[in-house]
Parts: structure tokens; sequence; C-alpha cells
């Protein structure tokens, strides 16, 4: 069940998202986002490469922010802006936990705007901080 | 590495700060469509109708099928040749050599990393827009040392345009290119370095 834009206040926080990463999930996101660099397929490509496993995209990490987004705002969420730094490596076997609060709500003409910062982590620490604005209807 | 080689490449590389990646606008391989749409979002699991019911869609305030806002830098992403791409250090097409990206691969600098990616979406894309992408690099930077080893950080802008040439996004994106421990063997000077 989605937010009602006029009930949004900063502070609130966002429903945490848990996205448990299989090779499957790294492998998938990577080609629906048309990203084929071995690195996100290919385990001793990963390795040569000093990594100890294949690990998520960037597209991918865009997609997964996407849909925290608009599973808290509803269908009608309009991602205006987003912003997002990445830290360490989502490797699989391990859970990416979204979490983001409220930071500004403005009003404006048939929608309001929410600002929202957000961070996904792993076992292994920080994998993103962001930032967005979404556009709401009201 | 040398400090001569350095500085060499340093003007090399700032040579290419402002200037357009790729000679110039690339169009995206396909408009926006349903398919494309349907795979993104069964990958993230993501269940807004909006994507993919036309009934639900047409409900919404959107009117019809949108994509996914953030899907943006998916349609542009190049048709990739499989065949070479892992010796090609990732990338999806052969590169003429002219390039930033190529210029720091000549430099051993092969591995590549996304550290950054910052989004202005300017209006939900729709089913046949056809979506092409012109980056300019902003800023390459001096060497440093990151958890990769010696790195630069490559910033580049990337302006969105639809069929009728108006702006619909753009995005900022930032990739750390460093030299992977097994990528090529060092000289006798690189190693006693």
């Amino acid at each position: 069940m989605s937010v009602r834009a006029n009930e949004v206040r900063v502070g609130d926080t966002l429903p945490v998202m848990n996205v448990e990463v299989t090779p499957t999930v790294v492998v998938a996101a990577a080609i629906a986002t048309r990203d084929f660099m071995p690195v996100h397929h290919d385990r001793d490509y990963a390795n040569a490469q000093g990594a100890p496993d294949i690990f998520m995209n960037i597209l991918s990490d865009t997609g997964f922010c996407s849909r925290f987004l608009t599973d808290w705002g509803g269908p009608e969420t309009m991602v205006t802006k987003l912003a997002i730094r990445l830290g360490v490596p989502v490797f699989p076997g391990t859970t990416l936990v979204y979490t983001g609060a409220v930071t500004a709500v403005t009003s404006g003409v048939g929608e309001a705007l929410v600002d929202v910062a957000f961070q996904a982590t792993t076992g292994l620490g920080e994998h993103l901080t962001g930032t967005a604005t979404v556009s709401l209807p009201v | 590495m040398t400090g001569g080689d350095s500085q060499t490449l340093d003007d090399e590389l700032q040579a290419f700060v402002g200037q357009p990646m790729r000679g110039g606008p690339s169009v995206a391989p396909d408009p926006v469509n349903q398919p494309m749409i349907r795979h993104w979002a069964a990958a993230f699991d993501d269940r807004n109708p909006v994507y993919t019911d036309p009934a639900a869609a047409a409900a919404s305030r959107f009117g019809a099928i949108v994509a996914p806002p953030l899907m943006l830098q998916t349609w542009t992403m190049p048709t990739p040749v499989i065949e070479g791409i892992g010796e090609r250090g990732g990338a999806p097409v052969a590169s003429d050599g002219s390039g930033p990206l190529a210029a720091l691969d000549r430099a051993g600098f092969v591995g590549t990393l996304a550290t950054n990616s910052e989004y202005e979406i300017l209006r939900p894309l729709r089913l046949g827009d056809v979506i092409s992408a012109m980056t300019v690099i902003e800023s390459i930077s001096a060497p440093k040392q990151t958890r990769m080893g010696e790195s630069r950080f490559v910033t580049w802008l990337t302006t969105y345009t639809d069929q009728d040439g108006a702006v619909v996004g753009r995005q900022r994106f930032r990739i750390l290119k460093f030299a992977p421990p097994t990528a090529s063997a060092p000289s006798d000077e690189e190693a006693g370095r």
C-alpha cells in the first residue's frame, strides 16, 4: 500500500527493502540494463580483475533504487532526481538492505515534491548512499 | 610509470575535457518498447503496473504505459559485440582508440568501476520514443591511490533527447579506471617502484 502525498512528513521513514542477492539477481539485472561487462556475469573474469566474485552493476543499483522509491510512493510516483555514490561492492550471497527517510516536502500544483535520503548496506558495509526527489500526485 | 610518461598522459587526457565522447550523439538501438521494459521490471521484481499493464497505466496520471524513469541509461546502451568483450576490458564494442578511455587502457588503467550516477529526469518516456545520448567529458582526475590501487576518475555528462530533439533527462556519471593486478605484467621499473 502506497503513501498518501498529503500525509508525507519530513522524518518519515520508507519501508525497508531487502534484496537477497544471488548470482541470478546480479546477472539478470545486468543484462536487463544491457550491461554486458564480464565482471557482472563471469566470476573468473571478476577474479582476474581483483574481485572475489561477480558484482552488481551501477545500472542495477539505479533499478533497485527506483523500486525502493516507487514501492513506497506508489505506482504514480515520478522520480525526477536521483544521485547515488557507491561504496563497497555487492557480491552474491549477501542481503542488500535499503533504508531511507523523507528530508523535505514541497507542495506544487497537483503534486508534492518529496526529497528522500537513503542508503543500501550489505554484510560488507555501506554499498551506496543517495538522494532522490520524487513527485507524488495529490 | 615514469614521471615523464605521467605528464604526457595528463596532457593527452586533459585535451579530452569538454569534448564529446564517440564523436557525437548515439541513438538508441531500439525505440522505447514493452519487451525491454518488461525484462527490466522482472529483473528488479518491480511490480509497478504503469510499466506493463495498459489498463492500470491508462487509469493513472500517466495515461498510458511509461518506461521506468530511471531506466533512462539502458535505452542508449550499445548493442554489444560479445566476441572479444573480455579482451576489450568489458567495452561493448571495439573502440577506435581515439577516446580518453582507450588512452587510459593503453596506459594500463584497463579496469573500470562505476562510482557515481546522478540523474535529472524531465519527463517519463513512452512507448515509441527514440532516445539519443550526447556525452561530454566533464573531468579526468590526476592519479589517486584508491582501494583498487593507482586510479583515475573520469566524469562525463550525458544529455538525453527524444525524436523531436527535446531534452528528456541528464545524467552525470563517474567511473574509476584502475590497473588490475593481473591485467599486465609490470616492467622491471614498475615492479621496483
